[in-house]
């Protein structure tokens, strides 16, 4: 499974969706999660940086799991999801902070199609409140803008949040110069 | 002068002449060493000659409180002990929470010296300016959770069992009755001044010089302690014991005394398991919001730190749970050291080629603690032991010291941080495990030695300064030393920087190595046992060549010599300088 990690972590990278450090991959399997490690870097995954939490009890390993993990876990415990990524996307960052809305409308046909809408939610680093409103969004959103921070995509494999993922970055930069045109 | 933070005064007691002195300190001095394991070792180092019988009335005994002790800094409520161990013969310091410390410096006093010996076994009550040296004669024989009961009506009550009484050569003294100074045998000196407890109480607040700044600062360390996975989802949860799976997962969990590196019995060991069979209560330290001690609800018996779980038991092939809180509650009463009396027990087993089962565990706890049939020879640790039984291969230490809980093969941060520490083989020196198993700060490659040299020479200055303020190396999984440098500002009205608190942790480290020095410790010293560099587990052995390169490294990133000598340049820039003449 790692090599799943490995392949999308080197993808974000490698195509400016995020920088080596910002940003966290998970993926469900029954009541666990596999998550990657807090201070991995995501283009440098191997199987030692990927970890293995329940879902719905704290473990031992919470400690080394992405501080994003709270997050992770509101999620898979109020949506379908199966994956998660989030990422640092610098146009989806951008737009959240030049906008007052809490939503941001695409203006590009595949993301108008794929996306509709994609919500803008508010809440620190790894708090109780981000992971509510994350959950919350998602249960009718493929992704979310986190206001200043990042990108969550959620999908039933990693490769479909890898997608869901590019789809809003690609929505935030057409908008964002077609704004400034 | 009016002091902020500190005491400005400590307690001598001579208790060979039963003379009682309170002598002013000097903000000066302060400054250098802030207090805690900084003015023990200064003290220490000023007050022994070199080759002093460490179990002699020549020792010395400082029990030092820091400047952020008792103050509403969270984390703080500690104290440390300094002496020469009768364990490894290097200077030793320890650090205790429980509430001693606060209540010393509630009682108006930063430090206690004690030196001589008593003719007849006493105790010291200390209330306000009441200090009084009284007969312990009736105490003496008890072991730790009786002698607390006895005295806990005068204060916070630091006694010795009889494993001190008895001069082992690892036993603790131990602080309202779960609380240690542990390692170097601190117990057996306080033993040898037949010195049975200080009990201690205050009804003075240390003054805080800007109050409002250091509600914002509390409030930028609370924040921290928050957001931190390890203080708030792990510590706080489950304890210590939560690093036993995390520690089996990565293959570097003692077995059968650093024979093997994983179990698959772990996690009946794991903080998880602990949970699922026992009602446990919180029993935290003062002051401190991890809250990471425990016991067992209804008895009230404490649940072993990850430490003990894994030497006392995995190191020594016991992995019956119960057995393991018995031993650990034994050692807790008898007055031990847990890693020390299980790491001379699985040695012992090795050597003998025996398979432990938990009453042969239990026993020789029981024969350790007072000294009878092979407990006498165990009394001595493993690193005597070994040598006299003609294999002192099978003895797992770095300079005397026992090994703790992480097999170095698999961190080797950690592994340099054993070897050149200066209290011998200690995980809490540089605690490198922050980054090489947390990821906190930031996640370092633990099978790497990049880097590895400059960072335990940076992380054991650091250390030694948060041990002088004193606050609990637990909150450095979450703050850095740029929040404690402004928490220190802000309590005792001296402008500290980062880099000047980083700079007193290094000249506390320098004046330790110049201690070892003078007692004859050399830079072959700053050795692992030779199973680590030939026995692969899990873990691929570590190359002798690698390690020495790094050991090089590391003397550079110090500014010492080849040879491990501090340098004359060095010691001038610390404020040190006088004291090159040991050395030179």
């Amino acid at each position: 499974m790692w090599r799943e990690f490995d392949k999308f972590g080197k993808k974000l990278v490698q195509y400016g969706l995020t920088h080596s450090h910002f940003g966290n991959m998970s993926v469900r399997v029954g009541d666990k999660m596999f998550i990657t490690r807090s201070g991995s870097m995501l283009d440098e995954l191997d199987e030692n940086q990927i970890v293995e939490v329940h879902l719905h009890k704290p473990t031992s390993f919470d400690i080394i799991a992405s501080s994003e993990l709270i997050v992770h876990r509101e999620i898979y415990k109020n949506t379908s999801a199966l994956a998660i990524i989030h990422a640092h996307s610098p146009f989806a960052v951008i737009l959240s902070l030049l906008t007052d809305e809490k939503e941001i409308m695409p203006v590009d046909s595949e993301s108008i199609y794929f996306l509709h809408e994609i919500p803008i939610i508010t809440g620190k680093v790894g708090s109780a409140e981000l992971a509510h409103n994350a959950a919350d969004a998602l249960k009718d959103h493929k992704a979310v803008i986190i206001k200043g921070h990042g990108t969550i995509a959620v999908g039933k494999i990693l490769e479909e949040a890898y997608v869901n993922l590019c789809c809003v970055e690609h929505a935030c930069k057409v908008k964002y110069f077609m704004d400034r045109s | 002068m009016k002091w902020y933070g500190w005491a400005g005064k400590l307690v001598d007691i001579d208790l060979s002449h039963r003379r009682i002195q309170v002598i002013p300190l000097e903000l000066d001095m302060m400054r250098l060493y802030l207090g805690g394991r900084g003015l023990g070792v200064h003290l220490v180092y000023n007050e022994l000659t070199s080759r002093t019988d460490p179990l002699s009335g020549d020792n010395l005994l400082v029990f030092a409180a820091g400047p952020l002790t008792g103050t509403p800094v969270p984390t703080t409520g500690r104290f440390a002990c300094v002496s020469k161990s009768p364990l490894t013969g290097t200077i030793l310091d320890s650090n205790c929470g429980g509430r001693f410390g606060p209540y010393l410096k509630f009682a108006g006093y930063d430090a206690i010296v004690v030196r001589g010996a008593s003719r007849i076994p006493v105790y010291i009550r200390i209330a306000d300016d009441v200090v009084l040296i009284e007969d312990a004669r009736s105490l003496w024989g008890k072991n730790v959770r009786d002698t607390t009961t006895a005295l806990k009506g005068y204060g916070s009550v630091l006694c010795i069992g009889t494993a001190g009484e008895r001069l082992v050569r690892f036993a603790n003294i131990m602080n309202d009755n779960t609380s240690a100074l542990g390692r170097g045998g601190l117990g057996a000196v306080m033993g040898s001044k037949n010195l049975k407890a200080i009990v201690v109480n205050g009804s003075n607040r240390p003054n805080v010089y800007d109050a409002n700044l250091l509600q914002h600062r509390n409030a930028d360390i609370t924040r921290l302690l928050i957001a931190s996975p390890v203080s708030s989802k792990g510590l706080r949860v489950y304890g210590t014991p939560v690093l036993m799976n995390l520690i089996n997962y990565m293959k570097v969990l003692p077995i059968a005394n650093f024979r093997r590196s994983t179990s698959p019995h772990a996690y009946e060991l794991s903080g998880e398991r602990i949970h699922e069979r026992f009602g446990v209560k919180l029993t935290p330290c003062y002051g401190c919001p991890i809250a990471c001690k425990r016991e067992i609800k209804p008895s009230g018996v404490e649940v072993p730190e990850y430490e003990t779980l894994a030497i006392l038991g995995t190191s020594c092939e016991v992995t019956n749970l119960n057995a393991i809180i018995e031993a650990n509650h034994l050692c807790n009463d008898y007055g031990m050291d847990t890693i020390s009396c299980g790491a001379t027990i699985a040695c012992y087993a090795e050597l003998n080629n025996l398979q432990l089962d938990p009453e042969t565990l239990i026993s020789l706890v029981h024969k350790i603690g007072t000294r009878k049939d092979v407990g006498d020879e165990l009394a001595e640790g493993a690193h005597r032991y070994a040598k006299k039984m003609g294999h002192p291969e099978l003895s797992m230490d770095v300079k005397g010291l026992e090994l703790p809980g992480y097999d170095p093969r698999g961190v080797l941060g950690m592994a340099l941080g054993y070897a050149t520490s200066n209290r011998g083989g200690c995980h809490t020196r540089a605690y490198i495990v922050g980054m090489e198993i947390f990821g906190k700060p930031k996640l370092i490659h633990r099978l790497s030695w990049v880097g590895k040299p400059n960072l335990v020479a940076l992380l054991q200055n650091i250390f030694a300064a948060v041990d002088s303020t004193v606050m609990c190396k637990f909150a450095l999984f979450s703050v850095s030393e740029e929040e404690i440098a402004n928490a220190l500002s802000a309590v005792t009205g001296v402008d500290f920087t980062s880099e000047d608190f980083i700079q007193v942790g290094e000249r506390i480290w320098n004046l330790e190595r110049l201690f070892n020095l003078r007692e004859g410790f050399t830079k072959l010293d700053d050795m692992l046992p030779e199973r680590f560099f030939q026995e692969d587990t899990d873990v691929k052995r570590i190359s002798k060549s690698e390690f020495m390169s790094a050991l090089l490294e590391y003397y550079r990133a110090r500014d010492w010599t080849k040879d491990g000598i501090p340098t004359h340049d060095k010691l001038q820039t610390l404020s040190i300088a006088g004291e090159y003449s040991h050395v030179a």
